[in-house]
């Protein structure tokens, strides 16, 4: 039984990684002001890039990279369009997760059903030495990290402040002298490089092989968990959890043979994690006093 | 095709049916080339369903290198699109037009009857339709040998098995495998998770992981990636892959498998309408010369006395003197389902909706 229970926590952490990424990610976006919907997209083009660049070079570490920079070139298109020509941002991300969707079935064609024999990452090593824990992939670890330096940025530091002043009124930063243009390209370029780690940990890690639907729909679960989670990065994290963990423990009791139709199961994780973002989220004051005020509004300088 | 304006091409696409119609189950001439059209639902990848669908038009443009071509097109996913798709091919003078899933059997069986100037043919259907015929493969046989290696191979008795969706051709899959697992050890029990999607890798890893834990130590389903087997290699645990060999990826666990070979069906098809005595039929084989189901090679590490064991099963199969679904049978519940000198009926296997004694796992009520 213990066995069992530490098994099903480790395939929880596994499986909630990431949306950590993702959701973390479209958290400082929306905070500046920012709403895109393309994560989805971005995640299907990190999930190919870096697959294939592993595919042809055997360098984890390399397809990381590749999967960030192909992420922010996309993040980069969705900023011109929104922010510098103030397009409405629900349109263009909704554009570019339905480009980034079929581009990287594209790219992929060649790639569908080919599985990933890596070599274990360096760091690996190190971190194996570690009880239990030890078995979880460096990236795991990493979005842990991440998670700490976000959240330390965005309520401990001055630019973190800045940054969400930007996303609360944009006009009094720009008044006092903040580039809030720049800002918003900076966080949107950022939610772009981790919406594509997340792609990455997905293709190279979790499933170590490309399929088209590789992707699922936990980008949209990324963007829905940021608003549920009351742009919280702790409640985005709690929350990513929360579905990995859902979701495996549905298969679980499948396998134990609970009595419950398997369709039913499977729409477990998402019904969990509504009702509990709900009853967080329940408070209306608090609610609209944690949207960023100016989300999804352009800003005219 | 310069010299043809817009409204000429519709007049001639008009007036093919009919000009064709004429001379529908006439044999074509010596030197005319077949033209076959092929519609995968899915990519064709490296292994799995769709790699099997391509590998029998692969073997039909191998068998008639002068007399066929074969326009092939993949990832329809949406049945509109391939509803459409099925018409240009036929308008395009396709005269033999093969579909590749069961989605697929329900837009035919309203077109073929309608496009009478080709000849259909589907992969997994219920019955053959007018100018629809059916091949669907007795995949119960292959996964009842796969259950006897299963069988002998578990330590801890219980076995896995992660399904895509709870269909007949799923559940006749599984059923045999425990039989032919119970067949040589009669403790053997089977666990099973749905994953209620055809691929999804993240959810059947975690799905093998969801059974390992649960002591399964010899895992089965249906996979068309090599996730499955790469999930149980990476915990030391024996993988099947049923419809497929997944060798190039799952390097030392791998048990054994079947492969899904349809060229039989399709060069069939093929001669029958060059010949002109093309029927719509509905046909549903399995092991043996000529049918869907081939067994393959096994791990090294299987011994010998098994590997015997699968092939005397295969053999009195074959002779049709081993029936997986004899009785006595017994279902979840325990009541008899097929008594003791009795067979289950083809008709029932196809339709079957039941999972048998020893099945740990639900399906879902309708």
């Amino acid at each position: 039984m213990i066995g069992q229970l530490t098994q099903l926590i480790i395939a929880t952490l596994v499986a909630g990684t990431p949306l950590v990424y993702a959701a973390l990610g479209e958290l400082v976006v929306e905070l500046a002001g920012v709403l895109n919907m393309g994560v989805e997209g971005m995640m299907v083009i990190g999930a190919i890039s870096a697959f294939a660049v592993t595919m042809a070079t055997g360098s984890l570490t390399l397809g990381v990279i590749v999967a960030i920079a192909a992420a922010m070139v996309l993040s980069l298109l969705f900023a011109v369009l929104a922010i510098s020509f103030r397009a409405n941002q629900v349109a263009v991300g909704l554009a570019l997760t339905i480009f980034g969707t079929s581009l990287g079935s594209y790219i992929g064609k060649s790639y569908v059903g080919m599985a990933l024999v890596t070599a274990p990452s360096p760091l690996a090593g190190l971190i194996t030495k570690i009880p239990l824990l030890g078995q979880l992939h460096p990236l795991v670890w990493l979005s842990w990290i991440l998670f700490g330096a976000t959240w330390y940025f965005l309520y401990r530091t001055k630019p973190g402040l800045v940054l969400r002043a930007v996303g609360e009124s944009p006009a009094s930063a720009h008044a006092i002298g903040y580039p809030v243009i720049r800002i918003r390209y900076l966080a949107t370029l950022f939610g772009g490089a981790l919406a594509g780690v997340a792609g990455a940990y997905v293709s190279l890690v979790y499933t170590a092989l490309w399929t088209e639907g590789l992707i699922a729909g936990r980008g949209w679960i990324a963007v829905a968990l940021v608003v549920f989670a009351t742009w919280r990065p702790e409640r985005c994290i709690a929350g990513a959890y929360l579905f990995g963990g859902a979701t495996m423990a549905q298969l679980f009791a499948q396998s134990a043979g609970v009595g419950l139709p398997p369709e039913l199961m499977s729409a477990l994780p998402y019904i969990a994690t509504i009702i509990v973002l709900a009853l967080i989220s329940r408070n209306e004051t608090l609610m609209r006093l944690s949207v960023p005020a100016s989300l999804g509004k352009p800003f005219n300088p | 095709m310069a010299g043809f304006s817009r409204r000429q091409l519709l007049k001639i696409a008009a007036a093919t049916p009919f000009v064709s119609g004429a001379g529908l189950r006439s044999a074509l001439a010596a030197d005319e080339v077949l033209k076959v059209g092929v519609i995968h639902q899915g990519a064709i990848s490296d292994t799995g369903w769709e790699y099997f669908q391509a590998q029998a038009w692969r073997a039909l443009e191998k068998a008639y290198p002068d007399k066929v071509k074969v326009t092939v097109l993949e990832n329809i996913a949406q049945m509109q699109d391939a509803e459409r798709l099925f018409r240009q091919l036929s308008s395009q003078g396709n005269k033999l037009i093969f579909g590749t899933t069961f989605s697929q059997y329900a837009s035919l069986k309203k077109l073929a009857p309608t496009l009478t100037n080709s000849h259909f043919e589907c992969c997994a259907g219920i019955e053959a339709g007018p100018n629809l015929g059916v091949f669907e493969a007795r995949q119960y046989e292959g996964t009842y040998l796969t259950g006897i290696a299963a069988g002998r191979m578990t330590k801890s008795n219980v076995l896995g098995w992660v399904g895509a969706f709870p269909v007949p051709q799923v559940i006749y899959s599984l059923n045999a495998f425990l039989l032919g697992a119970r067949s040589v050890n009669p403790a053997a029990t089977l666990k099973v998770v749905w994953a209620n999607a055809w691929v999804d890798p993240a959810k059947e890893k975690d799905a093998v992981a969801a059974l390992i834990a649960q002591g399964a130590d010899v895992l089965s389903g249906s996979p068309n990636t090599p996730v499955q087997g790469l999930a149980a290699e990476e915990k030391g645990v024996w993988s099947i892959g049923s419809t497929g060999d997944f060798s190039t990826y799952v390097k030392k666990k791998q048990l054994t498998f079947f492969e899904l070979d349809w060229s039989s069906a399709h060069i069939g098809a093929a001669k029958a309408v060059m010949d002109g005595t093309w029927k719509p039929e509905s046909r549903w084989l399995g092991l043996g010369p000529g049918g869907y189901v081939k067994m393959t090679t096994n791990n090294p590490e299987l011994p010998a006395s098994v590997a015997a064991e699968m092939k005397a099963a295969e053999e009195a199969i074959i002779a049709g003197k081993l029936k997986p679904f004899s009785g006595p049978i017994k279902d979840q519940a325990g009541a008899e389902r097929v008594a003791a000198s009795a067979a289950l009926p083809d008709r029932e296997i196809r339709t079957i909706t039941w999972l048998v004694d020893g099945v740990q796992g639900t399906l879902p009520k309708t």
